[in-house]
């Protein structure tokens, strides 16, 4: 199976994500993301280590998506693999990674669209028996 | 398929009762017809007006004009307002690109005079615009200069001999908003801004050269210097990545906010901040100055333009008469005074998808549309029309000012590209006479007409509801897509 589908947006890009575990999960939603963004498979010359917390899992997994985004249009960094840890309480939410990949230049490939952001809308991370599933707008 | 109430008020707007939901402030409003109703109720445009409904501080009504359609946070199309006192400003209320927006210039060239034409000019404005998916401008400049870019708007592009004063004076807010805070940007916003000042980008943004098919005021076309048959061009465009990261930045602060300031929210997406707290008051800033990006680089498009045509037609631009007629902002939030129950109030008025609509006299407006009101410009789908109108009396009472932005997306971008195939829609739009040249090939299928709402229909009920005037209408000859 996919790691992820599409669900219909009239405007944006939505994408039903699944993953065994919750760092599964976010890992294969920055593979969907880029997957949008590119068919381009990236080398592992170059590590990112990104921290971020977040109140909840949803708001976590919004900013996480964004900080890539951002590191892609800002410092061309495309990612290959991903090294993830996400520690959880009742207060906060912090997401541990390291990331291997390489300068790749969105304005001087060929792209399959442009991404603006992940948003919050109708975001929601649920869990059952087989793993997590997210479901994420992506505004284009 | 939305199944919430839809009182009809009038034959072009409907009304969802603040009833419907505990929470709701005010009732929502969707100026629409019985045939866009059927679209509108297809998706989850009408619960995003009445989540907007919830927002506190709301004043009125939480309105949608008749191209509304799924967005996130609000819907697209949405316009609300909100009291300085106790509302509220919410960045995803207007969107990651910030004060996307639509200019409309003249030339006086005739449908005769670019006969035989149309290729050279798609194909100039195509190698010589830089546009698609990531595309890089080729503005070099320092930090600094960005910075003096952020406060100056399109005054930058002028200064720097990219267009004349007159353009400002055919800007809304004059090519630049104040009250743009630099020190609210943050560094990555600055560093993902650099590479894309003068660039169209991708998606539903475009250049298009048009023809002028109809009109329907004589005496306001005549003022405009407007005549059927005349080459008219058409840009779209926004403030880019330096828009999208400034929103970025600032939602995820205004998340935080929601518990600091114990505010409820339908949709987190609407984060928001009171109006009057630090935090608001720093994205009011680098908002501005994202605002003020996006007029710099219409302007500066603009610039290309008139370059490729004079390549083109071998002349100047001014002897060709590509004078601006106007450009106006669709994402965007404005403080603006309006009346509420008889008296005036400085309000801050959300724009998402949505075009200011200021009717004759309002004192905002430049002393040359004074006299008719302010130029609202409507972009279609790019195998149909778009459309010239002019502000009313009547928007300013009863819509804050507001019209429509364009047609209105009514299938998904998924299922365009299901259901569109790409040979037979460039067949399609040669046989009308346009031509279409885009870096992605799958940017003309999400954006091919049938995505789009009947752009005749959506006018007409902004025309039957009183809140704009039409002008004429524009048939597209060629279209540089993003």
């Amino acid at each position: 199976m996919e790691n992820f589908e599409f669900i219909e947006h009239t405007a944006d890009i939505g994408v039903r994500v699944y993953g065994k575990s919750l760092e599964d999960l976010f890992q294969n939603c920055a593979q969907t993301l880029f997957s949008l963004l590119i068919d381009h498979k990236p080398a592992e010359k170059i590590e990112e280590r990104i921290i971020l917390e977040a109140e909840t899992l949803e708001e976590l997994l919004v900013t996480w998506l964004n900080e890539l985004i951002s590191l892609f249009y800002t410092y061309k960094f495309l990612p290959a693999e991903y090294d993830i840890a996400i520690e959880k309480d009742d207060k906060k939410k912090i997401l541990r990674s390291v990331i291997k990949g390489e300068e790749f230049s969105p304005y001087e490939n060929k792209m399959n669209r442009e991404i603006k952001a992940a948003t919050y809308h109708n975001l929601k991370i649920e869990k059952d028996s087989f793993g997590y599933k997210a479901e994420i707008i992506f505004d284009v | 398929m939305w199944d919430g109430p839809l009182e009809k008020i009038t034959e072009y707007k409907f009304r969802i009762p603040k009833s419907y939901k505990p929470g709701m402030r005010v009732d929502g409003i969707i100026y629409a017809d019985e045939k866009l109703l059927q679209d509108i109720k297809k998706d989850k445009a009408p619960e995003q007006v009445v989540n907007v409904a919830f927002l506190p501080g709301i004043v009125k009504y939480s309105l949608a004009m008749p191209d509304i359609h799924w967005g996130y946070g609000a819907p697209i199309g949405g316009v609300s307002a909100f009291d300085l006192d106790d509302g509220i400003i919410a960045p995803g209320m207007i969107g990651y690109d910030i004060n996307c927006g639509v200019r409309l210039l003249k030339t006086n060239l005739t449908l005769e005079d670019a006969k035989g034409k149309i290729s050279k000019i798609v194909n100039t404005l195509y190698d010589d615009v830089p546009s698609g998916l990531g595309s890089k401008g080729e503005i070099k400049m320092s930090l600094q200069e960005e910075k003096k870019l952020l406060l100056q708007g399109a005054k930058w592009a002028v200064s720097r001999g990219l267009g004349v004063k007159e353009d400002l004076e055919c800007c809304e807010e004059f090519g630049a908003i104040e009250g743009a805070d630099i020190d609210s940007v943050s560094s990555r916003a600055y560093e993902r801004g650099k590479p894309q000042a003068g660039t169209l980008g991708s998606g539903n943004h475009f250049i298009e050269a048009q023809v002028i098919d109809d009109i329907f005021d004589m005496e306001i076309a005549e003022k405009l210097g407007l005549f059927i048959g005349q080459i008219t061009v058409m840009i779209h465009s926004g403030s880019r990545g330096f828009g999208y990261q400034v929103c970025d930045d600032h939602v995820r602060v205004m998340v935080k906010c929601l518990s600091k300031y114990g505010i409820n929210v339908p949709d987190r997406q609407l984060a928001c901040a009171p109006i009057n707290s630090p935090e608001a008051k720093n994205y009011i800033g680098a908002m501005r100055a994202a605002a003020n990006y996006a007029w710099c680089n219409r302007q500066v498009l603009m610039h290309l333009v008139r370059e490729s045509f004079g390549k083109v037609f071998s002349k100047s631009w001014q002897s060709l008469g590509m004078d601006l007629i106007y450009d106006v902002a669709h994402n965007i939030a404005k403080f603006e005074k309006h009346i509420v129950d008889g008296r005036e109030k400085t309000l801050c008025v959300h724009r998402k998808g949505a075009t200011r609509a200021f009717g004759p006299g309002n004192p905002e407006l430049p002393a040359r549309y004074k006299e008719i009101g302010q130029p609202v410009i409507i972009p279609g789908d790019m195998g149909t029309a778009s459309y010239l109108l002019v502000g009313t009396k009547k928007a300013e009472e009863e819509s804050f000012a507001s019209a429509c932005h364009g047609a209105g997306r009514v299938k998904s971008r998924h299922e365009a590209i299901r259901t569109v195939n790409l040979e037979t829609l460039l067949k399609e739009l040669k046989s009308k006479g346009i031509e279409v040249r885009a870096t992605g090939k799958k940017t003309i299928v999400e954006e091919a007409p049938s995505a789009y709402k009947n752009i005749d229909d959506v006018v007409g009920v902004v025309i039957g509801a009183g809140l704009s005037k039409k002008v004429c209408r524009m048939r597209p000859l060629c279209v540089v897509k993003g």
